[in-house]
């Protein structure tokens, strides 16, 4: 696995607002509570894109991270809707398998190969993050 | 020229029936996509929905509902979910459609019908503006129940009752198959619409609640995404907890 940075930082405040967004909060109901990723987390990670799937109630990237040592791990992100992803430039096609990316995520409490997208860079150098009409945050300071 | 005057004649009263058939005042037309209206940083004060009335629930409804929050409560603390329709992707029916995170409604609106379509979950529920409500025992449970709606000038009112217990309700309150929702919903301006909600439940509320929903106008190039809950990775485990499966490739 090829964590190129780990932070448990500050709070971030481009998971927060990822969280008002999705979890409930007043009358405003969400398809899940985002209570499994820890939204104070922030994990890179770069590899090879094995599927993007663009469904409801979410969408999904699938990839294959390598470590140093070129040991594979697979990991599931979570993304919103494809409703909410458009709001913030995605589309059906923007990933392909095969695509070499990094992105940032919120990972499972769990500790299992899994987490809540932040942003993704794609292949083209795109950033596009995971709510609508955001500005992608700034890429945090390497360790 | 009699003859001309007895044409004349003869087409009067049709005249004066297609006159009558115009209403004095046409009703405002809502149709058209609206998303929710959050407030915030930029955003009109005077356009914001109003806070929420309280939830007062009969003591025997209460207790287990403030059980349930708190085992809600523990469970986040843990970082779990407890299971819930939403997590097992059951629509959440009337009227709590009106409000899922940040999507949008769609309103189709004509003299006899307005029909309102959720993006999230593509829920759908009509109102009838040409027929009386039933009684609630007549109208057979279910996520949307039966609307009927009228105008009082520029507001929408509209009835809805035969809510089936299961479906979601606000802020997880429970409620009896005797729940009647009322609607209000007008355009505050061209493009700010609110839906004032009130939940009258003589079985389970010991007063009626009442929230509002704001939503703006979304822009006139909007199309409505659609939501088939096809790939539902959430599941609940034998403990009650909600987990996403993950794939291994």
């Amino acid at each position: 696995m090829k964590i190129l940075q780990a932070a448990r930082a500050k709070v971030c405040c481009a998971a927060l607002m990822a969280a008002g967004i999705f979890a409930a909060a007043g009358p405003v109901l969400a398809h899940h509570s985002f209570t499994m990723f820890d939204m104070t987390k922030r994990v890179t990670l770069a590899g090879t894109v094995t599927s993007f799937e663009w469904t409801n109630p979410h969408s999904y990237i699938e990839i294959d991270v390598p470590d140093e040592k070129g040991t594979v791990k697979h990991y599931s992100i979570e993304m919103g809707s494809p409703s909410i992803l458009m709001q913030s430039g995605w589309k059906f096609s923007s990933l392909h398998a095969g695509d070499k990316i990094t992105l940032i995520m919120n990972p499972m409490k769990s500790g299992q190969n899994g987490g809540f997208l932040s942003t993704a860079t794609l292949p083209d150098g795109k950033v596009l993050s995971n709510g609508p009409r955001q500005e992608p945050p700034p890429a945090p300071a390497p360790k | 020229m009699k003859l001309k005057m007895l044409r004349c004649a003869a087409l009067l009263p049709v005249t004066l029936a297609m006159v009558r058939a115009q209403p004095a005042s046409q009703p405002p037309d809502l149709t058209g996509v609206w998303g929710i209206y959050r407030g915030g940083p930029g955003s009109d004060p005077k356009f914001a929905a109003p806070a929420p009335g309280p939830i007062v629930l009969k003591p025997e409804y209460d207790k287990p509902y403030q059980e349930k929050r708190a085992r809600e409560s523990a469970a986040a603390q843990r970082g779990e979910q407890l299971d819930s329709s939403g997590a097992r992707c059951i629509p959440y029916g009337v009227p709590s459609m009106m409000a899922i995170a940040i999507y949008p409604v769609e309103i189709i609106q004509t003299s006899k019908q307005v029909t309102i379509i959720s993006e999230a979950f593509s829920e759908v529920r009509r109102v009838y503006l040409d027929r009386p409500q039933w009684k609630i025992e007549d109208v057979a449970p279910g996520y949307y129940g039966r609307s009927v709606g009228h105008w009082e000038g520029d507001t929408l009112v509209v009835d809805t009752v035969g809510i089936k217990p299961a479906a979601s309700g606000y802020r997880g309150i429970p409620h009896s198959p005797q729940m009647r929702v009322t609607e209000r919903i007008a355009k505050l301006s061209p493009d700010i619409l609110h839906d004032q909600i009130t939940i009258d439940d003589p079985v389970v509320l010991e007063k009626p609640v009442t929230y509002t929903v704001a939503y703006k106008r979304m822009p006139a190039d909007y199309e409505m995404v659609e939501f088939v809950c096809d790939n539902n990775r959430e599941y609940v485990d034998e403990k009650g907890i909600v987990r996403l499966k993950l794939h291994d490739k």
